[in-house]
């Protein structure tokens, strides 16, 4: 279930004011470093994509989705969610974010399921927009749970 | 035939696409016997390694080494509706019936 990953203590919101691509991303991860889950290699290596390959992580109206290879920085699947009440630039204006997930794997495969969730979630433009709109972690948790919940009915159906 | 996703790590948004392909393959009835899907990182995509790449825009420049008529460029990787039209052109360019 996607709320086992994002919930909350892994589900932020913050102004954004101070903040640029690569405070967002840091911003994003210390959930993640402060359980242990990842260690600060893996945030700049995440920001290094970035500076590498440009700003592909963008992967939808205003929402980005940092993540790297593991490279040993990672000790177990983690995912985490900062909204920015300001959009940011991700590198340039082209690529303004609001929503900032961070995806933490361990190998090619531990974290498919979640990533099938995400989809899930992104895919939905209604769902995008919720996450947009939405003005609390509250909001954001909502709009979560209610994939899940989708998800869990979904399965239901198809075991009949 | 052999779609495959290709992103800048091979592990996050390359798995996303090859979802949204494999649902626009059910959705529209193909046979998906005749599919193989996979996803992989920038440095694995060569020439010979799939049939048709979908690749987010941004990358482009940096998949260079493959052939232009292999490459199909998304703008939004969560678009369902995008990935829909540029599949869905595959198949027709292939002759491959679908509804």
């Amino acid at each position: 279930m996607l709320s086992n990953l994002l919930n909350e203590k892994t589900v932020r919101i913050a102004d954004g004011k101070k903040l640029d691509w690569k405070t967002s991303i840091k911003e994003a991860s210390k959930p993640l470093l402060e359980d242990g889950t990842i260690l600060n290699g893996y945030v700049s290596s995440m920001i290094d994509v970035v500076e590498k390959e440009g700003p592909y992580i963008n992967i939808g109206p205003g929402i980005a989705l940092a993540h790297a290879q593991p490279n040993g920085f990672v000790n177990r699947v983690g995912m985490a969610l900062l909204k920015t009440k300001d959009s940011i630039a991700l590198t340039s204006k082209d690529h303004m974010i609001n929503i900032w997930f961070v995806l933490a794997a361990v190998d090619s495969n531990s974290h498919l399921e979640s990533i099938k969730e995400l989809t899930k979630l992104l895919t939905d433009p209604n769902n995008v927009e919720k996450l947009l709109s939405a003005n609390s972690v509250c909001d954001l948790l909502n709009v979560i749970k209610n994939v899940d919940l989708n998800f869990a009915v979904k399965r239901k159906e198809d075991k009949k | 035939m052999r779609l495959a996703a290709v992103c800048q790590s091979g592990m996050g948004t390359s798995f996303m696409v090859q979802m949204n392909i494999q649902n626009v393959l059910n959705d529209e009835g193909a046979d998906t016997g005749n599919f193989e899907l996979s996803h992989m990182d920038v440095g694995s995509a060569t020439p010979d390694s799939a049939d048709y790449f979908f690749i987010e825009s941004t990358l482009e420049t940096a998949l260079g080494n493959l052939p232009k008529e292999k490459v199909v460029l998304l703008k939004s990787i969560i678009d369902a509706d995008e990935t829909k039209q540029k599949v869905n052109e595959i198949l027709d360019k292939n002759k491959i019936n679908h509804k």
